[in-house]
């Protein structure tokens, strides 16, 4: 790559720990960045990390970062002449793209045309079965009244998997296994994929039971090339969210791996995709004599895309921005190989003991783990506020190690050594998954936490031991002292109130 | 054993917020004091341990019997109950969305809707009362197994 930064000014149009990400790729080629927030933002990390930042409206994503003209008028207040849409909000929105290219801005992503054509489910089934790639049954209903839905759902048969024809990143999806539960799940997932999306319209598919979730990195440039960067498992995944995501995948042999490589290839060409996206296959089965489905093409990044990056010794967000900036891919299909294993956890604001309900709060204290192997990509700091605004991500972390085994170890290894406070997280829940025979097994499939989900719960731990009980009152006894440790100052300025604790009976 | 001063534990600082605790074994914790809550960090495994805690349980075991309490700020997004309704164990009388997601409030058990204190559109706070329930045979005089 040349030394000549391929853009002067990227404007990141996210949050979170994605849009942390995009800027960090910024800045290490030599890229201005432009971060936009909304005012329930205003002192969080991309905003004080990036190298200007514009305010683009209140906290609902609808007024903020869903607001095109906002972010729009944002990037040519600030002169940046490229845009990276990171995922979710308007990664896979067209007329977003189309604005962004209309206002003179490169959009890093794929082209409005791509985006169109696998945004909307039918086209890009079509796109997927003239390419020769399997499709999983289904439809969606031209008449999108409730009988005339429901009417698809008996066509289609049961189980039944209803979804946002506008949507992704499994909201709204809904999972119906009798007519008798259907006309309340329509009405559901309707206004679920209205509020998320914008648009009410529903997609009616044939559900494959034990299936898994695989899935494949492709990168495409504008000069003909188109690559795949191999699999992600993402197989654990609750309702329809994805929690842990690994690569390779233990069900894919090395002749499945070609055969769903090339098909993922031949889906991004079929598609003329450029930049990077992700096919997304059903698996049924394991080894050379699995079958898989194509479910859809992602048009952006995708969260869990560091654990290829581990595996491939790729950067995926750079190599995004070369592609946008129109030079060719540095790598032929032939330079790249899958070494090694990395699993991604997603560490979530949510309550494991208590139906994983989103938590909302300040994060008192935050300290992440640093180990051989680990990798955290976060958008959060200690003091930080954990709204109920946007999504309840907090963190990602990524373990790799040699062998599948020893990166599920560090993974395990890192998450007693990440303390979070403040807010109740799902880290109990990530600690039994990584422990559960089936999963040390890699005998999973993404019915895998509806199914074990209620026993793995009941195993964490509801009462703190004398231990726990113990330090909290050394704390409440020395309080006024204590609450240095509350900012993060407090260790940087000396301030260190437990040396006179030492040995104190409490 | 659960009285916490019956325990000797010795708190030595290892920097950055961490600290090493030995009560017989040795223990690596951290831990932050909020308003009146504690959070522990030990093993791996987060325990809020305070008076606001014990005093929410307390308070959350009442409320099963009489109020459901929103969970934490959340929208109120439908209601499916009103006054002198009668509705069935499990059944769900409201809707909240927080996060993009919905979550369905349902009835601990059979009862009549005393009172609705939300609206549709409401920003309900974590403690906040959504509705109350009262026995069945408080409305009908009938005998209502517990």
């Amino acid at each position: 790559m040349s030394s000549t930064p391929p853009f002067d000014r990227i404007l990141i149009a996210n949050r979170g720990e994605i849009a942390v990400r995009v800027i960090r790729a910024c800045r290490e080629m030599g890229i201005e960045s432009v971060a936009v927030y909304s005012d329930a933002d205003e002192r969080a990390l991309h905003t004080t990390l990036a190298d200007r930042a514009v305010r683009i409206g209140p906290p609902p994503a609808a007024e903020s970062y869903l607001s095109i003209d906002a972010i729009v008028s944002a990037a040519r207040q600030t002169g940046a002449t490229a845009v990276h849409p990171g995922y979710g909000f308007l990664s896979e929105n067209a007329d977003f793209a189309a604005a962004c290219e209309k206002a003179g801005l490169t959009f890093i992503g794929p082209p409005v045309a791509a985006i169109e054509g696998m945004g909307s489910k039918i086209a890009a089934r079509q796109t997927a079965v003239k390419a020769g790639v399997p499709v999983v049954p289904g439809e969606t209903p031209a008449d999108q009244s409730d009988q005339a839905v429901a009417a698809a759902a008996s066509r289609v048969g049961f189980p039944v998997l209803l979804k946002p024809s506008e949507g992704g990143g499994g909201i709204g999806m809904k999972t119906v296994h009798d007519a008798a539960v259907l006309e309340a799940a329509i009405a559901q997932a309707r206004r679920e994929a209205m509020a998320a999306f914008g648009d009410g319209t529903l997609y009616v598919e044939r559900l494959i039971e034990r299936p898994r979730h695989v899935e494949f990195q492709v990168l495409a440039d504008h000069h003909g090339q188109v690559v795949h960067l191999f699999e992600r498992e993402c197989s654990i995944q609750r309702r329809h969210q994805k929690v842990i995501e690994e690569s390779p995948s233990t069900a894919v042999s090395r002749t499945l791996r070609q055969r769903m490589g090339q098909a993922a290839i031949a889906v991004a060409r079929a598609a003329r995709y450029r930049n990077a996206g992700t096919v997304e296959f059903l698996l049924e089965g394991s080894g050379d004599s699995a079958r898989f489905y194509f479910l859809e093409m992602n048009t952006r990044l995708q969260v869990e895309h560091p654990v290829t990056e581990q595996v491939t010794g790729v950067d995926l967000v750079r190599a995004q921005i070369v592609v946008a900036a129109g030079q060719p891919l540095p790598w032929r299909q032939e330079d790249l190989e899958q070494r090694g294993h990395a699993i991604e956890v997603r560490v979530y604001a949510e309550d494991p003991a208590r139906q994983d309900l989103p938590q909302a709060g300040t994060l008192l204290l935050y300290r992440e783990p640093s180990m051989p192997g680990i990798r955290i990509d976060t958008g959060i700091t200690e003091g930080a506020e954990v709204a109920v605004h946007y999504d309840p991500m907090l963190a990602k972390l990524i373990a790799t190690g040699e062998t599948r085994d020893a990166a599920r170890q560090r993974a395990l290894a890192a998450l007693h050594q990440y303390p979070i406070l403040g807010i109740r997280t799902n880290i109990p829940l990530l600690i039994q998954l990584l422990e559960h025979p089936r999963f040390v097994a890699g005998d999973v499939d993404t019915g895998f936490l509806d199914a074990e989900g209620d026993i793995i719960r009941s195993g964490l731990p509801s009462t703190p031991p004398a231990e726990a009980l113990a330090i909290a009152a050394v704390a409440r006894a020395e309080g006024p002292a204590l609450a240095g440790i509350r900012s993060t100052g407090a260790d940087a300025s000396g301030i260190d109130p437990w040396s006179s604790l030492r040995g104190a009976r409490v | 054993m659960s009285n916490p001063s019956d325990h000797r534990v010795d708190v030595v600082s290892l920097g950055n917020g961490r600290y090493q605790v030995t009560q017989g074994e040795t223990r690596r914790i951290a831990f932050a004091v909020g308003g009146r809550e504690t959070w522990v960090f030990l093993d791996g495994r987060t325990y809020l341990v305070s008076d606001a805690a014990e005093g929410s349980k307390r308070r959350s075991r009442v409320d099963e019997e009489a109020a459901l309490v929103a969970p934490m700020p959340a929208t109120v997004l439908a209601i499916h109950a009103a006054q002198g309704q009668r509705v069935e164990q499990n059944e769900v009388v409201m809707v909240l969305e927080a996060m993009k997601m919905e979550l369905p409030i349902r009835a601990p058990r059979d009862g009549v809707v005393k009172s609705v204190s939300c609206q549709v559109g409401d920003l309900v706070q974590p403690g906040a009362t959504l509705l109350e329930l009262e026995d069945a045979d408080a409305a009908t005089g009938s005998e209502s197994p517990g």
